[in-house]
């Protein structure tokens, strides 16, 4: 295994679940961040679902 | 758990947000694909694949991935990759390849990727699909194996959807299909946890478009058939999230591996497992009760249950992904009875549904609102700088299975341990020659030379290719009319 190579190096180092400390909480109104995700959700053209004109895939 | 090769194939959804703009998502998926192997990210095709693969359809990549068109969409597969950091961070390599070629082109703010699998407005569903190599053993003529895969596959949802609003209520699937008796009244449904819920008709079946099936049976080894299955599954959603992809592709294996053992039990068969499928999808309380083929009733955690425990009993120590599979699989049912929030940045559908409850609530919107669509869409954006699911890893709610410089890595470098690192090594040497090729997941073909072929996907065949190169006359020109005798 070479150390210079980035993908083993983080196969190693994530070999657990990313979290270790006690978890996500319950509901928080004041989540941290909460706000610059609406701001960013603000900025979404309301009607771009309208625009989205895919075709079946498989 | 076993040694497995797991691929991933994702049909990206392509949004022209600009009005005007020059180019429909067909066209701009074909000038995508062109650029990539413009950049001397791969080689192109040389021969036809298939009626609807013409040459220069698509190519391999130096990373051993591919990039083609399919019915309309630009879709990647991953190389085959031997371990789940592997295979999220070749994944995501994919998303990137993708991007960085709508940035170069200078349209990232008129044109988006959208790693979903549904238009919302007309209901045309693309896929994300699993690979999974297992033993020939696995047997597909005992149906008891596909109804237990199948009742796991139902019941994942719950941790693996990406989550949607709205539905697509019901067609008849077949021809010689009644609508289901209960379905006939339109159903309103605000949100459901999966994408792909409503757009699979049966339980087992080996087409892949329109009479999709929870287990796909399609018998396309792509390796050894004598020692291989390659299981194809279109079930599932594309996931924005690492630990979500990962958590979906390793509790699969392991449901895979106990079955193999024989070690699953068939008490937690379905009575009907394509209707659970959709009303657990659909159930706005999150209850997901089912009812087992025995008719005894439970619910789809409490079936997830069971079947962690299995895996915990016969698996846990049989290597680390494995311990890392049952660890995350354990905090996530732990945590669902907490409520969405709770799982955010660990369930795609859970992270959503936050999202937009909160926008609602600020906006003073409800779920008709066409903004909540839209916002829906914009979950799955590729785009850093605008993607719902980006702002949560800038925000730091995005458990990470992989990096940044990984992906990066990733991008024109194979993984390691798989017949992918052989033919990157291939694909990088014809990036500099002018000889013929064919290149196929199973082998290659140089010239008029015999097929060089790899059948063993475990097999990187990276020094017998090497050597291989090195007795070759790579600079004999392509003669394309008598290269396919």
């Amino acid at each position: 295994m070479e150390m210079n190579d980035p993908l083993r190096r983080e196969e190693k180092k994530e070999s657990t679940p990313d979290r270790k400390d006690d978890g996500p909480s319950r509901p928080d109104v004041s989540r941290p961040g909460r706000d610059d995700l609406l701001k960013r959700m603000k900025k979404v053209d309301p009607k771009q679902s309208e625009k989205y004109k895919q075709r079946t895939g498989q | 758990m076993k040694r497995r090769i797991y691929g991933i194939e994702t049909e990206y959804g392509l949004l022209i947000k600009e009005e005007d703009f020059k180019y429909g998502p067909i066209d701009v998926a074909v000038r995508i694909k062109n650029h990539i192997f413009d950049q001397k990210q791969g080689v192109l095709d040389l021969h036809y694949r298939a009626n609807d693969e013409p040459p220069g359809n698509g190519g391999f990549l130096a990373n051993g991935g591919r990039i083609y068109l399919d019915m309309g969409h630009l879709e990647y597969a991953s190389p085959e990759c031997s371990n789940l950091v592997d295979l999220i961070t070749f994944d995501r390599a994919g998303d990137e390849i993708v991007q960085k070629a709508l940035e170069e082109l200078g349209w990232s703010e008129q044109v988006a990727f959208i790693k979903n699998n549904v238009d919302l407005e007309t209901n045309a569903t693309f896929g994300c699909h699993e690979n999974y190599l297992v033993s020939r053993a696995f047997q597909f003529d005992n149906r008891e194996n596909l109804r237990l895969l199948a009742s796991f596959l139902v019941t994942r949802q719950i941790y693996a959807g990406a989550g949607r609003t709205g539905a697509c209520n019901p067609q008849p699937f077949r021809d010689w299909d009644d609508i289901h008796q209960t379905r006939k009244d339109e159903e309103k449904v605000n949100f459901q946890i999966s994408q792909r819920a409503d757009h699979i008709p049966n339980e087992f079946y080996r087409w892949v478009q329109y009479n999709r099936a929870i287990v796909n049976t399609r018998d396309e080894q792509l390796s050894d058939p004598s020692k291989y299955r390659r299981i194809h599954l279109l079930v599932g959603d594309s996931n924005m999230s690492e630990f979500a992809c990962a958590l979906k592709m390793g509790t699969t294996s392991l449901m895979m591996e106990l079955i193999e053992l024989g070690v699953a039990n068939p008490e937690w068969i379905l009575s009907n497992s394509v209707d659970t499928m959709r009303d657990i999808s659909r159930d706005p309380e999150f209850k997901w009760e089912i009812t087992l083929r025995d008719g005894k009733p439970t619910t789809a955690l409490e079936l997830q249950w069971g079947m962690l425990q299995a895996g915990k009993k016969y698996l846990a120590g049989s290597s680390s992904d494995a311990d890392w599979v049952l660890e995350a699989w354990e905090s996530v049912l732990t945590d669902m009875p907490k409520g969405p929030e709770a799982l955010i940045g660990r369930v795609d559908w859970a992270s959503k549904y936050w999202l937009l409850t909160e926008f609602m609530k600020s906006e003073n919107v409800g779920w008709q609102d066409p903004w909540i669509k839209s916002l829906d869409l914009e979950f799955h954006n590729l785009n850093k700088a605008h993607g719902l699911y980006w702002g949560l890893e800038a925000n730091g709610d995005a458990h990470r299975k992989t990096s940044d410089e990984a992906i990066r890595f990733a991008m024109s470098s194979a993984p390691k341990g798989t017949r992918a690192d052989g033919r990157g090594e291939l694909v990088k040497t014809l990036l500099e020659c002018q000889t013929g090729y064919l290149i196929d997941w199973i082998g290659f073909r140089l010239n008029k030379e015999e097929p060089f072929l790899m059948l063993d996907p475990f097999v990187s065949y990276k020094k017998e290719i090497q050597e291989y190169l090195r007795r070759m006359d790579l600079q004999e020109p392509f003669d394309g009319k008598n290269y396919f005798r």
